[in-house]
């Protein structure tokens, strides 16, 4: 029987183009440059997955100490009691990592785990739970669920300083099961109730998550059918075993890395499948869906609306604005008013996502955020982009006339039928980008 | 500007012309929305802790000459508006609203064991009690009551107009609320071209549709916008923070941002010390700015869908102190404004004689006003919290 995610070979009617390459660095990365764009046009798509994969993607911007630089970012930004400055360090990753795909996994667990500041009011916890995030982000997902249920971010949000023997507090339990794990319609209520007493006992003391013996629930509770003396860990361990985990975990991954409408049940299902037989493996999730035909079908290209931090990283990236890169303060705000303000996720839901990042408000913002990019107002003091330098760099194919900078910028940021659908438009570098990253196409990815 | 006329001559072109401009039938779907349902919650929090007795007068109690001396308003400067009561002589807009009917005063509205805490207050306003629970929550009293309700656009249920974060009052399980503090977000830059339109993938099927059809609302909406300041003189909002705020506010509703609830503050009522100008200043801006706003909303014919709720999160000392001023009290007035109020007062004035240890007992429980809103007015269902509390015809 063949696999729903059997791998893509270039064929004559799906050939490995510039579309597919670009495809690829937007759903796995924030984009990728000219440069890394070409080098994969000619490496074919295994060795280009690959280097996603491992982390060795980016050519431009990468320096052996970004790790230890961040680390400083990231604790200076906690210990500022800055929100902000936390917001720009995330930024700084992801314009600067080598292993973007990493990034972008500790965003959709940041959106899986959905905890916001505004309640939890504390960005050394904050800046823990990302990098756990950052961490696990594609390990056994049991390893990240262990993690969340002992973190103190999660734990304040989630109000178990409130569960005790006695007076259980819900909220935890129930977004465990809703959110995190079953999904919906898997569990009862008397199910929440049963687990809330399993998670009695974790409270959060001076800033540390602590145990104590005296508020837990010691005795028996019947969950999800299965009746014994459950503690937050082995309540793990069941909701781990459960189908309905993997299929909200294939879910999930799909919801990140497929667009609208291409991924059926029975393809969910699959993935699911796969995902219990090597304990919930996201790397082996992430590697299927990557690696398929599915993932590279035209249908799959260009059918999911980029999120406000996917358009801007992409953006910013793709017109390598990395040696002297804009204020990751001023991106951070720019997130904030496109609708995705980090560490501030609207509800334990998360950000919905998909065509919900459209509406009047934001689109007028995509569009006033690429006339202010043009402007050279995100960087402070204001400094103007040089896309004439990047046009002259990089338009001159080796054999054949110099294109315009409508088709090099079309190309680049949107699509070859854009590029070649050019009638007598302005084509100073300036408009070009303006225009092109307005349209509602540059919505799309 | 868009009123009631333009609206249904909109509605008409919606079956004559499928190919219509966007901007029209927008216009058009705005005022098929009012009709079926559209009705807006604006809230006005009063930060700080006004003083009630000082906004509205209790002036025929002898209460009022024995506690307040030196900030005693002259009988003379005051708005008669009732036998019992007056208005701060700033509040002259307020108070021809109340006249015309487009204003009225639940008064003495407060919570049992009071707090006087400002946080600690306000949580509770925000929280819908006092319950610690239920305060360990993190949701607020609206972003609670949205959680029953299905989401099915991508427009956020409530949006918060101010520099500060969302506030708790708004935060819910699954409410979409979101903040808009600067009326440039809602405005396309001058050199953006609208012919980036027409690059859009072809053959993308919905999804495509759906973001051509998004961007030209969106541009749309930005000229309406435009419009709708360029052309209406009558809307004249005064040059403070509130007024610029409920503007936006305004300019929110006109551009059919579909939100139900929208939420804005006036800082600075925590009126210690030399409370007499600074008070009559902050009175002065709420009125002319809540008058300008619900003439803008009569002049759109939207009046009728607006319900304003202004509170504070307690009132202050019925004593005045020895800095000409007062410190956290109880109870206190909270203005409605609206044309669907039934009565023009709710509750019992309180008495300034009859203390609670030299606080004003309450009248109304603030959350038998939160239950008519929430049912009365948004059809919303009651969050567990509020079950129990209601209040007989806050609204006809």
């Amino acid at each position: 029987m063949n696999s729903i995610w059997q791998p893509y070979t270039p064929t004559e009617s799906h050939q490995w183009n510039l579309e597919r390459v670009k495809h690829l660095h937007r759903r796995a990365a924030f984009g990728a440059t000219w440069t890394e764009l070409q080098r994969d046009l000619r490496d074919g798509p295994e060795a280009s997955i690959t280097r996603l994969l491992e982390g060795k993607s980016r050519v431009q911007g990468q320096r052996d100490d970004f790790d230890s630089i961040a680390q400083i970012i990231g604790e200076s930004a906690a210990r500022s009691e800055d929100e902000n400055r936390l917001k720009a360090w995330w930024l700084f990753r992801m314009l600067f990592t080598p292993d973007p795909l990493r990034e972008k996994l500790a965003l959709m667990w940041h959106n899986h785990f959905a905890t916001s500041n505004l309640k939890v009011k504390d960005l050394g916890m904050m800046l823990r739970q990302n990098e756990l995030f950052r961490q696990f982000a594609s390990d056994k997902f049991g390893k990240l669920l262990h993690e969340m249920l002992r973190d103190s971010a999660l734990l304040v949000w989630l109000d178990a300083n409130s569960n005790r023997v006695g007076h259980p507090n819900e909220n935890l339990a129930r977004e465990l099961m809703e959110l995190f794990t079953l999904g919906i319609g898997h569990y009862s209520e008397q199910d929440v109730k049963e687990a809330a007493r399993a998670l009695t006992g974790w409270s959060i003391k001076a800033g540390e998550v602590t145990f104590r013996h005296e508020h837990h629930d010691a005795e028996p509770k019947t969950i999800l059918e299965h009746t014994d003396r459950f503690d937050a860990e082995s309540l793990a361990e069941l909701l781990l075993n459960q189908e309905a985990t993997s299929r909200r975990l294939a879910w999930r991954l799909c919801d990140l890395l497929m667009g609208e409408h291409v991924v059926n049940q029975d393809a969910i299902d699959e993935l699911a499948s796969g995902l219990r037989t090597r304990q919930l493996d996201i790397a082996w999730a992430v590697e299927t869906v990557l690696c398929s035909e599915l993932f590279f079908t035209e249908k799959n290209i260009g059918s999911r609306v980029s999120s406000p931090v996917e358009y801007i990283v992409g953006t910013v990236r793709s017109l390598e604005m990395i040696d002297k890169p804009p204020s990751t303060l001023i991106l951070a705000e720019w997130c904030s008013r496109l609708g995705q303000d980090l560490f501030r996720p609207p509800n334990v839901g998360g950000w919905n996502g998909g065509r919900s990042w459209l509406n009047s408000r934001t689109l007028i913002g995509r569009a006033n955020f690429a006339a202010t990019l043009v402007a050279g107002e995100l960087h402070s003091p204001v400094q103007l982009p040089d896309l004439k330098q990047l046009l002259a760099m990089h338009s001159k194919p080796t054999d054949g006339p110099q294109c315009s900078a409508f088709e090099f910028f079309a190309m680049l940021l949107l699509s070859e039928s854009v590029a070649n659908g050019n009638l007598g438009r302005r084509d100073d570098p300036e408009s070009v980008v303006i225009e092109l990253l307005s349209s509602p196409q540059a919505c799309l990815m | 500007m868009l009123n009631r006329r333009k609206f249904l001559k909109a509605s008409s072109l919606i079956s004559l012309a499928p190919t219509m401009p966007t901007f029209l039938s927008r216009l058009a779907r705005a005022a098929e929305s009012a009709a079926n349902n559209g009705r807006i919650l604006v809230v006005i929090q009063l930060d700080g802790g006004n003083d009630g007795i000082n906004t509205v007068v209790p002036f025929r109690d002898e209460g009022y000459t024995k506690h307040r001396r030196a900030l005693r308003l002259p009988e003379s400067e005051l708005l008669k508006v009732s036998d019992e009561f007056a208005l701060h002589p700033r509040l002259r807009s307020i108070s021809q609203l109340f006249e015309e009917g487009r204003l009225s005063i639940a008064h003495g509205v407060g919570y049992p064991n009071p707090n006087r805490s400002h946080f600690e207050s306000m949580k509770i306003w925000h929280v819908g009690g006092d319950q610690p629970e239920l305060l360990s929550t993190g949701n607020g009293w609206l972003g609670d009551a949205f959680g029953s309700a299905p989401v099915t656009t991508g427009k956020p249920q409530a949006i918060h107009v101010g520099e500060d974060s969302l506030p708790l009052a708004l935060v819910g399980r699954r409410c979409m609320a979101t903040t808009v503090s600067d009326p440039a977000d809602l405005q396309l830059r001058a050199s953006i071209s609208k012919s980036n339109q027409s690059i859009v993938r072809t053959g993308g099927g919905s999804l495509t549709d759906f973001v051509s059809k998004s961007v030209s609302e969106a541009y749309a909406s930005s000229e309406q916008l435009s419009q709708a300041t360029a052309e209406d003189a009558s809307a004249r909002y005064p040059d403070n923070r509130l007024g610029q705020k409920l503007k936006l506010v305004s300019q929110l509703i006109k551009a059919d941002a579909g939100a139900r609830v929208y939420y804005t503050s006036q800082p600075g009522y925590d009126t210690h010390a030399g409370q007499l100008p600074g008070h009559g200043d902050l009175l002065g801006e709420l009125s002319s700015s809540l008058k300008a706003f619900m003439d803008d909303m009569k002049t759109s014919s939207l009046e009728d869908q607006i319900l304003v709720m202004c509170f504070s999160e307690f009132g202050r000392r019925v004593e005045e102190n020895y800095s000409l001023g007062t410190d956290h009290g109880t109870a206190g007035p909270v203005l409605l404004a609206g044309t669907h109020l039934a009565e023009r007062g709710f509750g019992q004035l309180p008495s300034l004689t009859d203390l609670d240890d030299g606080d004003l007992k309450f009248h109304l429980d603030f959350r038998q006003l939160y239950s008519a809103i929430l049912t009365g007015w948004l059809e919303l269902e009651l969050p567990q919290s509020l079950r129990g509390f209601q209040m007989d015809r806050l609204l006809r």
